[in-house]
């Protein structure tokens, strides 16, 4: 006998024998691991066969399981398929997990301060095994986020799903999506480089125009931790979007999954009487069994959709990384995260406290209290016309402020700045300037000029012959009384005694396509920079690094607000000095570039 | 079984695409994961160039103006794109073959014969040195040296040229202003300057990739503006300052110094017809002059050196009794002390530790004077 108060394992093999014993060992334990189902159970369910004892086990880990008491234990046939519900609520919740795993795993490499974050970035880039990898899963995973959380939010509208008995399940679902956005923007900012910093910038500075002004400074001081995001900002952002956030969202993801056992999911609008909710009330023959069916399903997705990520980021997208974040520096063409252009878009409209506070406040709002503001007891689409249509003017107007949003619409800069830039912009948002891709070989060093591409091919070498002699026959005058030279010497620090200009050499065919962008956009903003001309320098002060500096010169133009001031024939004014002679102005800048940067992590490299 | 209509109908096929899906992502995790060593390398490279490339914009506009656009130096400062920073050896050749006679000249089995010969062929290695030293005439008249060609080695400097130029440009060279126009300014945040600490690295690597390795030239030597210049005691560039003031009084006399290594009979030649300031002695005594002495530093209690209170009387009372001063006078036992200090030790004292220096930093005037004021300690001794 045992010594213990019940008999032993040793016991059992006494008298049941070693295998039997064991065998009954193990289904026991199954079946307190599982809430209910023992080896034989789960043998059955995998086979796709019916029970073989009653009650039905498969519902037991339902009403006695944690992890399923949050799940029906069947569902209405007519849910199970692509649609209505298109699996977007499982795959938000799928996401929900799959940034917490990757993210745990990015925390272990990660610290949150100003000094040091993008070191481990890089670190994380370049002396981490899989650190790329699962780096590029997690922002991967927080974008489609967004995308699948909204489309949920978009599909239940259509479906009418949110109306009664399900507006709270339909709160709670506008929650997560601020929550799950509010994730995203705020991990924006953990990389610490340009991209995040001007992003997250804009994204704060709606705060700041809170009113009244008190409390429009004090939010923002408390969100950014100070007047500018700095160590104390990124701390704050980290802990938003490791503890206080993610603590919300699993909390409303719980009573959101409870809300779907309490009045199941609802079924396509035309499988019901107006007015009814059947949901619950699941006719035998209608019913499929969460086991076997929807688990084996579930995990099913589970693999597809994590080889479907993993696909992706090894050959088709890589997490960007600009450069390191400068607060004095603020790039070109600035923008929100892509789910926040829209209310870029807006505060391109006009009031800060309107279009960046009260509009986006309305917004949220109104997706509150739309069950309790559309009541019609009907969820058929053709009773829906109105609803519909102000669903679909949103939508338009979501899509044109996000447009709006763009750096493109509404942003105006001198014709000189923007064409320098397109030449020579850093990496950003995906794209790059011109001169940026051109292979290191091609960047021949040496003197070029638009001049050569606004002539005819024939006249190209006589057209650089007489520019040559402008610029060395005389001294060329450009603004603040230097010379092209000394200007280029003195502002720019490029040593240069003299300047002979030379045709881009005829095997260098992407130089040559970059010079003749350039030439494009000259002779497009000819009106502006008027009697201009563009030039490339190109050296190479060290080896294996070159500098490529883009110069343009033009004659002073008269401008009012911003705009050209134009005569009879649509042709700009000169603005003279006192003597009566033009004013010549110049703008130049540059970039270097070396043999081994790369740009963009080539996916799949 | 067609009650349920999910995607994939029958659970077999679920269960096969799950693990068919499940087993392809452990084989492309698994693909990824052995090409990460490969992946990260590539990595570190690109992200070097990018960072030379940020390096070479900070340069352009923040070190350009001292160093020179091409970094070969100015007057402001010198020359960073310099075979001398990168200890490129021009005469590397002949300095091996030197290095390996002399040390077989210095071997005690080495006959006498072959000691001839070798300082026969040290002498041919020289003039051969010479004749070359005639390409880089140039250079050498800038400051360079060609047995002196490694930087950190003339610093003495223990850590890698990396260590040596993120340092310098992380906290400056505070004391560069005495011997260039402006000091090296301290360019990172955590020393007050304008530069984030990643940026001083961007600034490294640009300087670095200046290096040609084994492929420096003449040209490259002569093509420097600027080498650097050695570190001044700041004591003696005031001392410096304080002779061109003199002279600039005395309408073009140089002051006479009393010299290291003259001898006391001579030294008291020179400080005939001199007449001592005791005050002015006092000054210089207690550092208050532009040479800044140090005498008060350890001739203060008597722990490190004889204290001050009393060494005239102890001078007439004890020293002149020593056999070896016989006939001295106390004027020339100080002056001897001062000048050359390890003459004669006072007992239970160590040698050394008094500079041999002063001979180079007193004129026959301040000697008159320290004597003088030393004379005023005649209190008794204690």
């Amino acid at each position: 006998m045992s010594v213990l108060p019940f008999p032993s394992f040793l016991d059992d093999v006494k008298e049941k024998g070693l295998k039997r014993a064991v065998f009954e060992g193990i289904n026991e334990v199954t079946e307190r691991m599982t809430a209910g189902l023992n080896v034989q159970d789960i043998r059955e369910a995998l086979r796709g066969e019916p029970a073989s004892r009653k009650p039905n086990p498969r519902l037991q880990p339902h009403a006695d399981g944690f992890w399923l008491h949050m799940r029906p234990s069947y569902f209405h046939k007519s849910v199970t398929g692509l649609y209505p519900t298109f699996r977007l609520g499982w795959l938000s919740t799928y996401f929900v997990f799959f940034e917490t795993i990757t993210g745990i795993l990015l925390m272990v490499w990660y610290t949150p301060s100003p000094d040091i974050a993008y070191a481990n970035m890089l670190a994380m880039l370049s002396n981490v095994p899989l650190g790329q990898f699962v780096r590029d899963l997690h922002r991967l995973g927080a974008e489609a986020m967004v995308l699948i959380v909204f489309l949920h939010m978009l599909r239940t509208f259509f479906t009418g799903s949110y109306k009664r008995p399900r507006e709270f399940t339909w709160f709670s679902g506008v929650i997560l999506l601020i929550c799950t956005a509010f994730l995203s923007f705020s991990g924006y900012l953990l990389p610490w480089d340009q991209l995040s910093l001007w992003a997250v910038t804009i994204g704060a500075s709606m705060v700041e125009a809170a009113p009244p002004e008190v409390v429009g400074t004090n939010l923002n001081l408390l969100l950014r931790g100070g007047p500018d995001i700095g160590a104390n900002g990124i701390l704050r952002f980290y802990l938003l979007h490791v503890l206080l956030v993610p603590a919300i969202l699993f909390i409303f993801l719980g009573v959101h999954y409870y809300k779907v056992i309490i009045h199941a999911h609802s079924l396509p609008p035309s499988e019901e009487n107006i007015g009814e909710d059947t949901a619950k009330r699941v006719p035998l023959d209608k019913r499929v069994y969460f086991t076997p069916d929807i688990i084996t399903s579930e995990i099913m997705w589970l693999a597809v959709t994590t080889l479907i990520l993993v696909i992706l980021v090894t050959w088709f997208y890589h997490a960007p990384l600009e450069s390191h974040a400068n607060p004095q520096v603020t790039p070109l063409g600035t923008t929100a995260p892509w789910y926040f252009l829209w209310i870029q878009g807006a505060l391109k409209l006009g009031d800060k406290v309107l279009w960046g506070i009260v509009f986006p406040t309305i917004v949220v709002v109104f997706l509150i209290v739309l069950p309790y503001i559309d009541v019609s007891k009907t969820r058929r689409w053709a009773h829906r016309r109105v609803a519909f249509s102000v669903c679909l003017v949103l939508l338009s107007l979501l899509v044109a402020f996000s447009y709006m949003g763009l750096p493109e619409f509404g942003v105006h800069n001198s014709a000189d700045t923007t064409i320098i830039h397109e030449m020579l912009q850093e990496p950003q948002h995906k794209s790059l300037g011109q001169l940026l891709p051109v292979p290191y070989d091609q960047l021949v060093p040496g003197i070029y000029t638009t001049r050569q591409f606004e002539a005819s091919p024939d006249q190209a070498e006589s057209a650089i012959a007489a520019l040559n002699t402008q610029i060395n026959g005389g001294n060329y005058p450009v603004e603040g009384g230097k010379t092209l030279i000394s200007y280029m010497n003195d502002i720019q620090f490029l040593p240069a005694t003299s300047y002979t200009f030379t045709a881009v050499p005829s095997d260098a065919t992407q130089l040559q396509n970059a010079m003749k962008f350039f030439t494009e956009e000259m002779d497009a903003n000819a009106n502006e920079l008027l009697n201009g001309w563009g030039a490339v320098v190109i050296t190479e002060p060290q080896k294996n690094l070159k500098r490529v500096d883009v110069i343009i010169t033009w004659d002073e133009v008269q401008v009012l607000n911003g705009n050209l001031v134009l005569d009879a024939n649509g042709k700009s004014q000169l603005v003279k000095d006192a003597n009566g002679n033009s004013i010549r102005r110049i703008n130049s800048d540059h970039f270097y570039i070396h043999r081994d940067a790369q740009y963009f992590l080539e996916p799949g490299g | 079984m067609s009650l349920q209509r999910l995607l994939v109908n029958r659970i077999e096929q679920r269960i096969l695409v799950g693990t068919v899906a499940f087993l392809a992502t452990l084989v492309l995790v698994g693909w990824i994961a052995i090409n990460e060593g490969g992946r990260m390398a590539a990595f570190d490279k690109e992200f070097t160039g990018r960072s030379i490339e940020d390096g070479a914009m900070l340069f352009a506009s923040n070190c350009s103006p001292c160093h020179g656009a091409d970094g070969r130096g100015t007057a402001r400062a010198p020359a960073l794109n310099s075979p001398l920073l990168f200890g490129f050896d021009y005469f590397a050749d002949i300095h091996k073959q030197r290095e390996a006679l002399t040390t077989e000249q210095g071997l005690p089995t080495t006959t006498q014969a072959r000691k001839d010969e070798i300082t026969k062929a040290l002498a041919d290695l020289d003039t051969q040195e010479k004749q070359r030293e005639g390409a880089i005439d140039a250079a050498i008249k800038k400051g360079y040296n060609p047995d002196q060609f490694n930087r950190l080695t003339n610093l003495g400097w223990s850590g890698s040229l990396h260590n040596y130029i993120y340092s310098t440009v992380f906290s400056g060279r505070p004391n560069s202003a005495t011997y260039w126009p402006n000091p090296m300014p301290n360019w990172a945040q955590p020393t007050g300057g304008p530069l984030r600490t990643d940026q001083v690295e961007d600034l490294t690597q640009f300087v670095l990739n200046f290096d040609k390795g084994d492929a420096w030239t003449t040209d490259d030597l002569l093509a420097v503006n600027q080498f650097p210049k050695a570190a001044q005691d700041p004591a003696i560039v005031a001392q410096l300052q304080d002779q061109i003031n003199q002279l600039q009084q005395s309408g073009g006399v140089l002051p006479v110094y009393v010299g290291v290594d003259t001898a006391v009979p001579d030294i008291m030649k020179g400080l005939q017809g001199v007449t001592g300031d005791a005050q002015h002695g006092q000054q210089l005594y207690t550092g208050q002059t532009p040479q800044a002495l140090p005498c008060t530093g350890c001739h203060l209690n008597g722990s490190v050196a004889p204290p001050m209170q009393g060494t005239w009387t102890r001078i007439q009372t004890e020293r002149l009794k020593q056999p070896q001063f016989a006939g001295w006078t106390g004027e020339q036992y100080i002056a001897d002390s001062i000048i050359h200090p390890s003459d004669y030790v006072v007992p239970n004292y160590q040698d050394g530790l008094m500079p041999h220096t002063f001979g180079s930093q007193l004129t026959y005037q301040d000697l008159a004077d320290l004597i003088a004021y030393l004379k005023t300690q005649d209190q008794p001794s204690s």
